[in-house]
């Protein structure tokens, strides 16, 4: 009877399976997932961006906000889709007003006025438009991206310039220098 | 018996190094992401809701000029492990009104003494109330968006509130690659 006892005993300790390094795993998976395959990111390329002094901490910001991205070329970048590209379109414009109208149309609850100025009926988007430009970028770039902006059919005449609390370019060169 | 006893003691003294590592893991993967996620801040601005000739008449309206002008483009290098660039020794200085200045910490200081002077605010067009002059950006040649940014963030503390944007486009001729 006792030796049946202790066959038992050694046969309930074999089945019982340790679950936590598969729990630990799956969790280090998650956070790792959820951390890299952040999807409000993707709108965002990776610039470097000017350091911010006074600026406002850019926290909670809004879904439905439209956000561009001017790189050091030019390239008016949209959800990883370029856009614009002077090296292509040069100074034709119609790209990025094709851009604003699809903006206009598709991003769900715009707050969009039609308003009568200097006798011109305009859709003016009272929601801010997020524009994001590398330190470096020459700034004739984004005033053509602004001209753009004053577009009769998609007026988004408030706008946001993206700024970095972090002087992110300081930190790459120093780390370099070392 | 006595062989018993020992392999007991084995066990216990056996430390479980499955959660320790599983931490260190955790703390490494949280530290890592974290810096890819550097907080963003933003600089609101307005463009003209109208562009190009109007036919309707409008008051002037007494505006703060802040021209950029490039003093140095900088020579372009590339960034560490990028495919863009930096420019080193690139300057600029700003010309607020006629008054000429060199660096960020002056020109805030000079439109602090432009906003504390009540006698340049205007008046808002619904309510009455008086409200400091818009601001002029003008960006002049060879000038970038960090040089622009610069001075939004400036005008912005002041309490500048109607910012907007003239003058040319800035471009300039860009310095050859490496050159001085």
């Amino acid at each position: 009877m006792a030796a049946g006892g202790k066959r038992t005993k050694s046969v309930q300790q074999e089945l019982v399976m340790d679950m936590t390094p598969m729990i630990d795993c799956v969790f280090l998976l998650m956070i790792f997932f959820v951390l890299v395959i952040d999807l409000s990111q993707q709108t965002l390329e990776d610039l470097i961006l000017p350091k911010a002094t006074y600026a406002v901490p850019d926290e909670k910001p809004p879904e439905n906000r439209p956000v561009v991205n001017i790189m050091q070329d030019g390239r008016v970048i949209v959800k990883k889709n370029v856009r614009y590209d002077p090296a292509r379109d040069g100074d034709n414009l119609s790209p990025i007003h094709a851009l604003l109208v699809e903006m206009r149309d598709n991003i769900p609850k715009l707050d969009i006025k039609k308003e009568t100025v200097g006798g011109t009926t305009m859709t003016l988007i009272n929601d801010p438009l997020l524009i994001r430009a590398d330190k470096w970028t020459e700034w004739h770039y984004v005033g053509k991206f602004m001209e753009a902006c004053v577009f009769p059919q998609a007026a988004f005449w408030k706008i946001e310039l993206a700024l970095s609390e972090d002087d992110k370019e300081a930190k790459m060169l120093s780390k370099a220098r070392k | 018996m006595a062989s018993k006893t020992m392999d007991q003691v084995q066990e216990e003294a056996k430390a479980d190094m499955t959660p320790m590592i599983d931490c260190v893991f955790l703390l490494i993967i949280f530290f890592l992401c974290i810096d890819f996620k550097v907080l963003e801040a933003k600089l609101p601005a307005y463009l003209p809701k109208d562009s190009g000739a109007q036919s309707t008449h409008a008051d002037p309206i007494e505006k703060l000029s802040l021209k950029i002008e490039c003093v140095s483009p900088g020579r372009e290098l590339p960034r560490p492990n990028s495919k863009s660039i930096y420019r080193e020794g690139h300057r600029v200085r700003y010309h607020v009104g006629p008054t000429v200045v060199n660096d960020e910490e002056a020109l805030v200081k000079e439109l602090r003494r432009i906003y504390s002077d009540r006698s340049k605010w205007t008046k808002d067009d619904k309510t009455g109330a008086p409200k400091p002059q818009p601001i002029v950006i003008e960006p002049g040649v060879n000038a970038v968006y960090g040089d622009v940014a610069v001075c939004v963030d400036a005008a912005r503390s002041v309490g500048f509130e109607d910012i907007q944007f003239g003058g040319g486009l800035g471009r300039g001729k860009k310095p050859a690659p490496g050159a001085k």
